[in-house]
Order: C-alpha cells, then structure tokens, then sequence
C-alpha cells in the first residue's frame, strides 16, 4: 500500500494548467468545429501568455463529424506537434485526455499541451445521438450506455434515465428531489455570463416539462450546442514565468471498465451486468495521489450530461453515504453559496456541452480566483470526478 | 419481405446460438462448464475463469424488473405510432440481466422486483425477441398471491 502510494505520488504535481480559453458558446452560430477551435486555442495561448510556436502537443476527445480531428486541427492551425492523441468521441474521456497531457509533458515527450475541444452540434444535419444514427446501439456487444435498439433502447439519456429509476425505487427518492439538481445547476449559471441559459428553474417549470425517457424531463438534459473550449497542460518549471499562476494536477484517476462498471453507475449498483452488492467507496487512489479527502474539497465538478449523474458521481467520490445523495443534493447545498457547490459554471445541464472542457476551464478560473459573482471564497481544491470513476484533483 | 421496421439484431457467430433458441422457444444463454457461470451476452470464452469449455443452458424464462424506463420520444424507425412504450431491464433467476419490452401491462403499472415470465415474440421469419410478462396472477397492488 505505501508502495503504490509512493508510485502513485510520483505524478502528482509534474504538470499544470498553464492557459484556458473558449469561443462563444450557442445553438446554431454557423460556424465550422475548426473556426471555433481557431477561437479557443487563440484564447488560452494568450491567456497564458505564449505563442503558437510553444504548442508542441494536442489532445483532442470529439473528433470528426461532430468535432474536429486532432490531425486535421494541427494543419489548420499551422502547429507543429510532436504528439498528439484521440480518443473515440465520448464526453467520458475528458480526464483521461488530461491525465495523457499531463504525463507527456512530465515525461518529456511535448512541453505544452493542448487540450482542444471543438464540438458543432447544431451543425451536423439531422444529428441525432440515439435513434437510426446511433452507432453505440450498433455496436458488436451492445451499447456503452445501455442502448439495445432492437427492444427501442437507444440513446445515452436513456441509460441514466434506467439507473434514477432504480435509484429512486430503492431509496425513495422523488422526482421533486431530482429537480434539485438542475435547479442548483441553473442558479449556477444566472451568475455566469458564458451560459446559454441563465433564467432561473422553478420546481413547477420542471415538473410541468415534457419526459422523454421517463423518470427524465426534458429539463434533465444536457445542451445540444456549439462551441470550443482549450486547456493548456504544461511543466511546473515551464510555467513559472508565465502570465497566470499555475493550477497544479495533484492528484489522477483512470477510467475503469469491466463488469463491475456501467458508465452511469458505480459499483455493486446492478444496472448492466453488474452484480449487486452493499458496495462502499472509501478512500480512492485520486485522494492518496493528492493528499487529500472528501472533506478538503472546495468544490466538485462532473459530468452533468443528465442530473441523475449528479448523484450517482457524489455518492461515488464520497460526498455522502450509498443511498443518501437525494436529501445531499436539496436546500441549495450544491449552489454557489452552498456547502459543496457543485459545477459552478452551471454544467452541461446550463452553461453549454463542451464535453465538460468548459468545465475544466471552470475549474482553472475557480483556482485563480477569476470567477467573479459565482467565485467559491478561498478554493484551494477542486475535484472532477465522475459517476463513470475517473477523477482529477487540480489545486492552487 | 417483412414489413417489420423496427431494428433487428446484428447476428454474429457468437450470438447466433442464443437467437437460434429464441426461434425455437426457448431462451438459452452461454455457460462455463468449468465454474458453472451463466452470463450474456455471449462471448469467445467465460469471463469469469476465461475457459473455452461452454454449453448453452436452457433458462428458466423466469425473472424480476430490474428497472425501467418509458420513451415519449421516438427515436427509431418503427416507433413512430408506439410512444409512450416501456423498455424494461430484466433479472434473470439464472443471474444474467437481459434489456427487453414488457408486454401484457400498462406502462404505470410496472414496478421494481416485479416477477415476469418470458413470451416469445417473432418479429419476422428470422428473428424471435424474447419479451417478458406480469407472472400471472401478480397485480401493481397485491403483488403475486
Ligand atoms: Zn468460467
């Protein structure tokens, strides 16, 4: 065990963000993945105070028709890259884009990574995720997120909507609960100026609204949007003397897969193949990496594609017990203001779906204190973790 | 020419057995002669002890919900006139869980560790689903007597 923690530890801190930016976030701005890349990167290299020429690396997570390739991005943009990578095009490859970025750099193989995210939703024609365009669905083995089309069950929010149901079954959790969630996510984002949606939620406004896969309303959705956002990952040493205070990886999680794991549930939870158990999650390889616990997180971030994955990823990294996070998430416990707010950026539920790369940007911002109305007072530590078991702890 | 146009199942090599018995009415899952393990969907090997040596039992049919969810939305061809329908995710007694359609119950009636029974559904000349239905006798208010 001190072995794996001293191994572990040896990570920790090798790498910083360095540089964040973003293009306009919205529905329909006609603009190509590669013009709004063009936006982002141009941001964070000179929010970071660096120049094209010091972009030696590229990780991208959405490639190709809805994205834009990392290959392709590196010509446009007239990069000259020793590295890249890409992943297959899932919102859940975040952190493992910045856990690549941030070994690169610490092992010497690039000096600053950028992690660019480009995403033009409303400019696929007729893009559907689900339904006939649903390639998980079609998957040899079935789908990642419980998609089987030939009994009608397709689409990611489909799968969440399977596990809340069985959540709230098994510890009588309501809708009215549910509703917290994108409630809180919303007050979050009346404070941020970037969101596509800043009017406040009412618990009648979302119970009134349509379902679509019941136990979810349309109101437990994520945007569907363009846009692009860019996190520049490089050395402790080479960001000394850059323009902003570096924002410490300190402590990483990979993302795990087998039987045990469904991707919108935890272990032991029985959705999928997995088997039910009383599983608990205790202390986790990302807190021995960065030295801390549950209870020194300033603030939590997580991929918030549909609410019930708010819960489930709480309830994962320890915030409270298997079975308790319904009354956790109420009385504006997760808002800014609250005791553990909660994707301050107001989400991909709010704010915009950048693959959650708006949120790490969020989450920079927090640690250098530019965040304005909806600042968390004195963060020092900020979690990304999620309901799927990948987690990054960033400090300042 | 089936005027079905609701998705079918993509049949491999490994799934072709577990389709097979659909046809024949009956629902037959892979399991490892080694350490008895039932599991789907099929696969080249156990994943439990990764032993070659596997048969094809024949299941009880019987199960309970696990969960489940109801489509407002349609997404796929062929739904367009069945909104709001229910996929269901089933338990089996064997331990597999299988996602399915039930049939045989109104929507608002379904509920958690319901028991179900399969029924066997043929789509088209080719392919049999195995749906699932209420254990008779078993009612939303009264359980199963
Ligand atoms: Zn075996």
């Amino acid at each position: 065990m001190a072995g794996d923690t001293d191994r572990l530890r040896r990570l920790a801190d090798q790498a910083v963000v360095c540089g964040v930016g973003e293009s306009a976030y919205g529905r329909r701005l006609g603009r190509s993945a590669i013009d709004l890349a063009a936006d982002a990167i141009q941001a964070a290299v000179a929010d970071a105070g660096l120049t094209k020429g010091d972009i030696d690396g590229m990780a991208v997570t959405f490639g190709s028709p809805l994205g834009a390739d990392a290959d392709t991005l590196a010509f446009a943009l007239g990069l000259e890259l020793k590295a890249y990578n890409q992943t297959w095009a899932h919102g859940r490859f975040t952190g493992t884009a910045l856990q690549w970025a941030a070994m690169t750099v610490a092992a010497g193989l690039a000096d600053v990574v950028a992690c660019l995210a480009a995403v033009s939703f409303t400019g696929v024609r007729r893009l559907r995720v689900g339904g006939g365009g649903d390639r998980e669905g079609a998957r040899e083995g079935g789908g990642g997120h419980g998609e089987d089309p030939v009994y009608g069950m397709t689409s990611p929010g489909a799968g969440a909507a399977l596990m809340a149901r069985k959540y709230m079954a098994r510890h009588g959790a309501t809708a009215e609960d549910l509703a917290a969630v994108p409630i809180s996510l919303r007050h979050n984002a009346t404070l941020n100026p970037l969101a596509m949606y800043s009017e406040p939620l009412t618990l009648q406004a979302y119970l009134g609204a349509r379902h679509v896969a019941e136990p979810l309303r349309i109101f437990d959705y994520c945007q569907v949007n363009d846009g692009a956002a860019c996190v520049l990952v490089t050395t402790p040493e080479r960001a000394a003397d850059l323009a902003q205070p570096p924002v410490y990886l300190g402590g990483m999680q990979g993302l795990p897969a087998g039987r045990h794991e469904f991707i919108w549930a935890y272990p032991g939870f029985g959705t999928a193949q997995q088997i039910e158990t009383d599983w608990t999650p205790g202390p986790q390889p990302v807190h021995r990496m960065a030295g801390v616990t549950p209870a020194d997180i300033d603030a939590f971030f997580t991929y918030d594609a549909f609410s019930p994955l708010v819960w489930l990823a709480l309830e994962r990294w320890g915030f409270c017990g298997i079975g308790e996070v319904w009354q956790f998430t109420a009385d504006g416990r997760i808002q800014v203001g609250g005791e553990l707010p909660v994707n301050t950026n107001g989400g991909l539920l709010s704010e915009a779906h950048i693959m959650a790369w708006n949120h790490q940007v969020e989450i920079v911002r927090q640690l250098r204190g530019q965040c304005g109305e909806r600042q968390v007072a004195g963060a020092e530590v900020i979690q990304w973790g999620n309901v799927y078991g990948d987690s990054l702890i960033y400090h300042r | 020419m089936s005027d079905y146009l609701k998705p079918l199942p993509p049949i491999t090599n490994l799934s072709k057995p577990y389709w097979d018995s659909l046809q024949e009415g009956a629902l037959r899952m892979p399991q490892c002669q080694a350490c008895s393990l039932i599991f789907y969907p099929p696969a080249p090997l156990c994943p439990g002890c990764w032993s070659r040596d596997l048969t094809w039992a024949a299941l009880s049919g019987r199960g309970t919900v696990n969960s489940w969810v109801v489509f407002h939305q349609a997404y796929l061809k062929g739904y367009d006139n069945e909104v709001p329908f229910n996929v269901t995710e089933v338990t089996l007694d064997e331990g597999p869980r299988l996602m399915t359609n039930l049939v045989g119950i109104d929507n608002d009636d379904i509920r958690v560790d319901m028991p179900v029974q399969v029924v066997f559904d043929a789509v088209t000349d080719e392919v049999t689903l195995a749906k699932f239905a209420p254990l008779p006798g078993w009612s939303p208010e009264g359980g199963t007597p």
